[in-house]
């Protein structure tokens, strides 16, 4: 038990740490747009496909399973109402994230961790650079910036794959659809689903930047921490997406 | 010049156990050593790669460990880091690579051309065709050219102290002995100091001014090259005469 909390306390620190260096490194200008939107690019434009799919099938799995349980109990058209809420609310945000913790964050602790156990990162600081500026730091900007772009598409995608999904296989008009999608809807909800987006795209980052550069021991030490690092950012997630009802929906 | 001060470091084990010594100006140092004595991390510690549990480094004057921020920045400016595994930047190409072994306040006021020049120059000295590597990619070089590319990423800023780790392992005789010529000549020309990491006792011997053997945690001995083949302590001999043998057994593949 004491060595668990030694482990957490010390993860916290470096952590912490790790945010503090960076957010020094953009306050003295020493962050490189060039790099930054080049991890835009690999983090944001080439994971669209996998978010795109991922929110239609989260759209009509969605809509059917509504349909199903609603079939004659109440009016279908509060499908509509249903499929957006579940969309913008949980699954945009939460399925996003974590398929963005296997495509990105894995990425980012191999990448690092095979830096750190080759000397890179050590060489970094022999020619007095600061691999926090170069490395980490445009890292956790794009996935502030990207992730809540992401989550708005597979939003908006999500929906109109639940809206479609419902009329082909329930018959349920566009009209009805949006009626009921309108007729419980807060513009609240948007800006939560976005919120959730900034929070796990800063997490994203900062936990996988972490991890990959305390790896040790070699190609193994990378695997191993890989490995950790993916599970660390998941159970992140969803314990973060546990908290933010009691926090938030007030 | 530079000054170890009882510099202790212990991993999972110890590694370094109250390290001291001292290299002048000038001067050209080897250190030899078994495989995982702790060369490696003795070396980074010149530089404050690796936090210590113990003790402190001095780099003219300037304290590594106790002088904060500004007096590190001033000792890895002055130094130049050759890897022993070459840490080349895997997503930059050469040119990128060496470019980045020019301290940034120098390079943000160097036109476009000399910067080119200066990475030429370099890649040349360590005997790499420029025009053939330098838009490759780390990954697209052999090793022993990554570890001549690595050298030259560490010679460009002309440091006045260069730390070699085991810069001749892996490297064919002729690159070798170009790559010891170019250790003398930046020594006796531009009167660098070198510490030299090193499994070629031999050609560590020749090129030295001094020595030292690094074994369990302690200096085991610090002289002259004659007296480390003239050394009676068993532990050093056992070294030489392994050593010796290895070579042989070389030429013999040779
Ligand atoms: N970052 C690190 N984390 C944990 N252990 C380390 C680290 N760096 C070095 N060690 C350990 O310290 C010891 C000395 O390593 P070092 O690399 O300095 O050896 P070396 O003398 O350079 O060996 P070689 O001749 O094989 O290069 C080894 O046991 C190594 O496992
Ligand atoms: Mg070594």
């Amino acid at each position: 038990m004491g060595q668990v909390s030694r482990n957490v306390a010390e993860h916290a620190g470096q952590l912490g740490l790790l945010v503090g260096r960076s957010a020094r490194a953009f306050a003295t200008l020493q962050v490189s747009p060039r790099s930054v939107l080049q991890q835009i690019y690999i983090m944001g434009v080439q994971s669209i496909p996998i978010v795109l799919i991922t929110a239609i099938l989260a759209g009509i799995v969605t809509s059917q399973q509504g349909g199903y349980q609603f079939q004659g109990a109440v009016p279908l058209y509060v499908l509509g109402s249903i499929v957006v809420a579940s969309v913008v609310l949980e699954l945009g945000p939460v399925l996003t994230a974590i398929i963005l913790v296997g495509r990105v964050g894995a990425r980012i602790t191999a990448e690092l961790g095979t830096m750190k156990v080759s000397e890179q990162i050590d060489a970094f600081h022999a020619l007095g650079r600061d691999p926090v500026a170069m490395l980490a730091a445009p890292r956790i900007l794009a996935g502030v910036i990207v992730v809540p772009i992401l989550v708005a598409i597979a939003n908006v995608v999500g929906v109109l794959a639940g809206m479609v999904a419902a009329r082909l296989t329930l018959g349920l008009g566009f009209e009805s659809f949006l009626y009921g999608a309108r007729l419980f809807w807060h513009n609240w909800d948007l800006f939560y689903s976005l919120t959730k987006a900034v929070v796990f795209g800063f997490s994203i980052p900062v936990i996988s930047i972490h991890m990959g550069l305390r790896t040790s021991g070699g190609a193994a030490g990378v695997g191993r921490t890989t490995t950790a690092s993916v599970m660390f950012m998941t159970l992140t997630i969803l314990i973060l997406d546990a908290l933010f009802p009691p926090l938030l929906l007030q | 010049m530079i000054q170890y001060h009882d510099v202790w470091k212990a991993f999972d084990a110890p590694v370094l156990q109250g390290v001291s010594f001292g290299v002048d100006e000038g001067e050209m140092f080897g250190i030899f050593g078994p495989s995982g004595t702790g060369k490696s991390v003795l070396l980074k510690t010149t530089i404050g790669l690796i936090d210590l549990d113990r003790g402190d480094v001095t780099v003219e004057g300037d304290s590594v460990y106790r002088g904060g921020k500004a007096s590190l920045r001033r000792v890895r400016y002055r130094v130049g880091y050759v890897f022993q595994n070459a840490a080349l930047f895997d997503s930059l190409d050469i040119y990128e690579n060496v470019e980045m072994g020019l301290p940034e306040e120098e390079l943000r006021g160097m036109k476009r051309l000399d910067v080119t020049r200066r990475v030429w120059d370099a890649l040349e000295l360590v005997n790499l065709e420029p025009a053939q590597v330098l838009r490759k990619l780390p990954s697209e070089l052999s090793g022993g050219m990554r570890k001549r590319a690595g050298i030259a990423r560490a010679i460009v800023g002309r440091p006045r102290i260069l730390l070699w780790d085991e810069p001749t392992t892996g490297l064919d005789p002729v690159n070798t002995a170009a790559v010891e010529r170019l250790i003398v000549r930046l020594s006796q020309e531009l009167n660098v100091t070198s510490i030299i990491v090193t499994h070629d006792i031999q050609g560590g011997l020749e090129m030295c001014d001094r020595v030292a053997m690094l074994e369990g945690g302690h200096l085991r001995f610090i002289g002259e090259p004659d007296a480390f083949r003239q050394s009676s302590d068993p532990v050093v001999r056992a070294f030489v005469d392994r050593a010796a043998a290895m070579a042989a057994l070389d030429e013999v593949e040779v």
